[in-house]
């Protein structure tokens, strides 16, 4: 029974991750159809400002890493995808593609291939005794962190003008620009509170690991954009369920499936993915076949 | 009308025209790899994988660029094509000393390399065509996203499941030095002719005619669904095939070397091309691969005079991912415009029927 | 931000927008002064969506478009908003997933003074009681006359000085027409320029000052409101 509850807190925890990180993509997509695959290379430029700053003092590099991943993902607008405005969803994805590995290699050149580590928040490396259920700690601060990160967004969208015009945008550019809503404003507010979560999510994972590679975000964006598009990439609560089902999932398969299985965790979510897709292809929390909308 | 008026001509235009396109695009080949030939051995060897990566490209055109449909997961083809040469040519006595845990059967197992090319065609062919029910009703991201996972089981799978090769972490080593140079350009000059033939087949007439407008092809009773399984299913084992090649030019097997990384590297020389037509698939993988072993000599460093030029290591692959992410943003429809090469004798621009100017 | 009463209005000349090679429209030149309404008309694909947004400078155009007097040259939608027009699109688009009081207040996006919002918000209150009943409702909720009334509202709630409507009449009841057409003759008796497109012929042409004809991209047809019942002149109109 306590094991069960420690996986399950880790499971929420690993979903909550994963969450944010589908939502960061969603926050994107809603607006400019972007399932932005560099997503990831955001988390590990964050994560990599963490660990190699971290001796300055967390309250030094933590909102460090914040401005280097809203910077990146900024840049990312200014230099790429504000000149393909007319593409495709799927020509977006392999330019995201193409910038994720583009970066990746540029990591690789700057920082080598070996990982890089730093005791990044071993503070929360410990677990805590909760009524004789010994819990992460970190999994607490990871629930804590992604609930307030969820409460301050969804405060923000629904009660400040910016916040409502993004929502405008998201649900319909064309209309948003023709009762003044300037389009460059919320296409860069969109990829600043995502580049926001992508510090969160960078966060959590570096203290998890203490070790930081070129392709650190990598696996988190592809479980993340996943989560996103089976949740129903069009919604932000779709993203945001999507990324938690996928996280928890993993979570959990890792925890309760024999070893031999466990290895392929990633295929049976894959899988699973597939089906979903097959059967709700515009998400599993979308009504309707909506997401066409190209 | 005066269409009518030449039709005589048009339709010589018609015959030849394609043809030319055709023979054009294997003379490059050819020469590519004659000119290539009297160079040093290295240059050879990676000639050698960069006409294996021609022939991805053009299973991956066979279907992207028929259908219009993104697709991620070809290397996965690639990859199953590549295990079925290894497990079938690498020696019994090896593989039972170092696959020790693959089901017993396998290793016995045994076929002449080249039927095993063929065997690895059909098994990347059957893949294909046992996901495609799942896939092929998909568009757009969520095609792109559920190939993607298809090649993330199939990476996964390779990678870890031991009864059919190596532990995870281990390579599959010791599939025989067969193949050469120009057995490798015949394969390739076979992809082209192929790619060629399946252009004018029914079905990738009708999918063209559904890439351009899917709610008219919809009403006018095409099942596109069952057009897109058959072309999947014809690229999966040209892809397959590919993926003999490469195991038997690499000759050392992972999976991880047949997964995201070939995946950017074929779509980056698609794109360079154009995906819409068969040329810009040659063209893109032959000049992206000549622009990369120019790269890496200047890795090596080169002499101009007195002085050596070169360029740091790992400066390579980003250049690589500059032109992919360049060229989307200022040219989407790559080097050819979606053309296929045109008959030199004529001024008018002749596109294939149903293949537009551009990649809008 | 006081605009002279005299410059007040829109300007169109030699307005032309294609998509892709196809000219949609070819040459329209019209003007619409400060309390007047204005009525475009004319068949399916005749180009008076195309014109509106060409106005709005949300599709690429040539001509000049003049708002106020200020050449609106190169300017993308959202500024040319903030020039002081407003354009309520074809099938409303308010946005449906959010209240009736958010609809509103995004209207206020494109409004260049911060001041007088209460008053704002108690005109169009009072122009459409139904809204105010309805504010805390999600605005997919609402009937579709309902939803065309939010589309006005949110457009008034900028304070244009010249209103577009792309054919507020579509798809609804008789009652709800009447209810959008009073409410727009009190916007214009307000001293603002109104431009309607619209399919139901007879209907603008009562209504407006002055309505035009448009086919295949040009003006044919001028007409005013004693012709709204002269049918050889509507079928000469539509197919001629």
């Amino acid at each position: 029974m306590n094991q069960f509850i420690q996986s399950l807190v880790d499971a929420i925890s690993g979903g909550a991750i994963l969450g944010l990180a589908a939502l960061s993509i969603g926050l994107v997509f809603g607006v400019i159809r972007l399932a932005n695959f560099a997503q990831g290379e955001i988390i590990t430029a964050a994560a990599y400002t963490l660990i190699f700053t971290w001796q300055l003092g967390w309250f030094i590099s933590i909102p460090l890493s914040i401005v280097v991943a809203v910077a990146l993902s900024l840049l990312m607008e200014f230099t790429v995808f504000s000149r393909m405005r007319t593409a495709t969803p799927a020509t977006l994805l392999i330019a995201s593609f193409g910038l994720s590995f583009l970066l990746q290699r540029v990591y690789e050149m700057l920082f080598t291939n070996t990982v890089q580590t730093a005791p990044v928040g071993s503070a929360l490396a410990q677990s805590i005794d909760v009524g004789g259920v010994r819990i992460q700690m970190l999994s607490v601060v990871t629930i804590i962190l992604a609930g307030s990160l969820l409460y301050g967004l969804t405060l923000f969208l629904a009660k400040s003008s910016l916040g409502l015009q993004l929502q405008a945008a998201a649900a319909d550019f064309q209309t948003a620009r023709l009762i003044g809503i300037s389009a460059s404003r919320v296409i860069g507010l969109s990829f600043a509170l995502s580049g926001v979560l992508a510090a969160a999510v960078a966060f959590v994972s570096t203290v998890q690991t203490g070790a930081v590679g070129p392709s650190f975000g990598v696996p988190i964006v592809i479980l993340a954009l996943v989560g996103a598009v089976i949740g129903g990439i069009d919604k932000l609560s779709g993203a945001l369920a999507g990324g938690f089902l996928v996280g928890f999932a993993t979570s959990m398969l890792a925890s309760w499936l024999p070893q031999d299985f466990s290895n392929f965790r990633d295929a049976y979510v894959f899988g699973l993915v597939i089906l979903v897709l097959l059967f709700r292809p515009s998400g599993l929390l979308i009504r309707g076949r909506g997401v066409a909308r190209t | 009308m005066s269409e009518i008026l030449s039709k005589s001509k048009a339709s010589l235009r018609w015959r030849l025209g394609p043809l030319w396109s055709l023979a054009s695009l294997l003379m490059l080949v050819y020469l590519v790899t004659l000119a290539n030939s009297f160079m040093g051995e290295s240059l050879q060897v990676q000639l050698q994988f960069a006409l294996v990566n021609l022939i991805i490209v053009v299973a991956l055109q066979m279907f992207i660029g028929t259908t219009g449909v993104l697709s991620f997961g070809h290397i996965a083809f690639v990859a199953v094509g590549a295990w079925t040469v290894g497990l079938l040519t690498i020696e019994p006595d090896l593989k039972r000393s170092l696959l020790s845990d693959m089901f017993p059967f396998l290793f016995d197992v045994q076929a002449p390399w080249l039927v095993a090319v063929f065997i690895g065609g059909l098994v990347g062919g059957l893949l294909a065509l046992i996901v495609s029910p799942f896939l092929m009703r998909l568009n757009g991201l969520q095609a792109g996203i559920a190939t993607f996972a298809l090649l993330g089981v199939v990476t996964q799978v390779l990678t870890y499941w031991s009864s059919i090769g190596p532990r995870s972490g281990q390579s599959m080593v010791g599939i025989p030095d067969v193949l050469n140079l120009q057995t490798t350009m015949f394969f390739a000059l076979g992809a082209i002719v192929i790619a060629w033939l399946f252009q004018r087949t029914r079905p990738a007439r009708l999918l063209r005619a559904a890439r351009e407008d899917g709610i008219a092809a919809a009403a006018s009773g095409i099942n596109v669904v069952s057009q897109r399984i058959i072309a999947f299913t014809i690229s999966g084992i040209v892809a397959g095939v590919a993926g003999g090649l490469f195991a038997l030019t690499n000759r050392v097997l992972q999976a991880q070397q047949l997964g995201i990384e070939l995946t950017f590297i074929t779509l980056a020389m698609l794109v360079l091309g154009g995906m819409l037509s068969l040329s810009g698939a040659v063209i893109g993988a032959l000049v992206f691969s000549v622009i990369d072993v120019g790269l890496v000599q200047l890795q090596a460093g080169v002499d101009i005079g007195s002085f050596v030029v070169s360029i740091p290591q790992g400066v390579r692959p980003i250049i690589l991912g500059l032109i992919l992410v360049g060229f989307l943003i200022f040219r989407p429809s790559g080097l050819t415009g979606g053309r296929e090469i045109v008959w030199p004798f004529r001024s008018q621009r002749q596109a294939l029927p149903g293949v537009p100017p551009e990649n809008e | 931000m006081a605009v002279p009463t005299h410059e007040i209005g829109l300007q169109v000349e030699n307005l032309c927008v294609s998509y892709q090679g196809v000219p949609a429209v070819r040459g329209v030149d019209l003007e619409v002064k400060a309390g007047e309404a204005i009525g475009l008309i004319g068949p399916n694909g005749a180009g008076k969506s195309s014109t509106l947004l060409g106005i709005m400078g949300a599709t690429a155009r040539t001509g000049t478009v003049r708002i106020n007097g200020i050449d609106v040259a190169g300017l993308p939608p959202e500024k040319v908003v903030r020039q002081g027009v407003a354009l309520v699109p074809e099938g409303r688009h308010i946005f449906s997933e959010l209240s009736v009081l958010n609809n509103l207040k995004l209207g206020l996006v494109g409004r260049r003074e911060k001041t007088g919002i209460p008053e704002a918000f108690a005109e169009v209150f009072t122009l459409f009681p139904i809204l105010e009943e309805f504010q805390g409702r999600k605005a997919g909720l609402l009937s579709g006359g309902q939803q065309q009334q939010l589309a006005i509202a949110r457009s008034l709630m900028a304070n244009p000085d010249i209103i577009l409507l792309d054919e507020p009449s579509l798809g609804l009841s008789p009652t709800a027409v009447d209810t959008v057409f009073e409410a727009l003759d009190v916007v214009r008796k307000a001293g603002k320029a109104v431009l309607i497109v619209e399919q139901r012929a007879e209907f603008t042409i009562a209504f407006s000052d002055k309505t035009f004809v448009l086919h295949d991209g040009l003006i044919t047809l001028t007409l005013g409101p004693s012709d709204a019942n002269n049918v050889d002149v509507l079928t000469e109109a539509y197919f001629g």
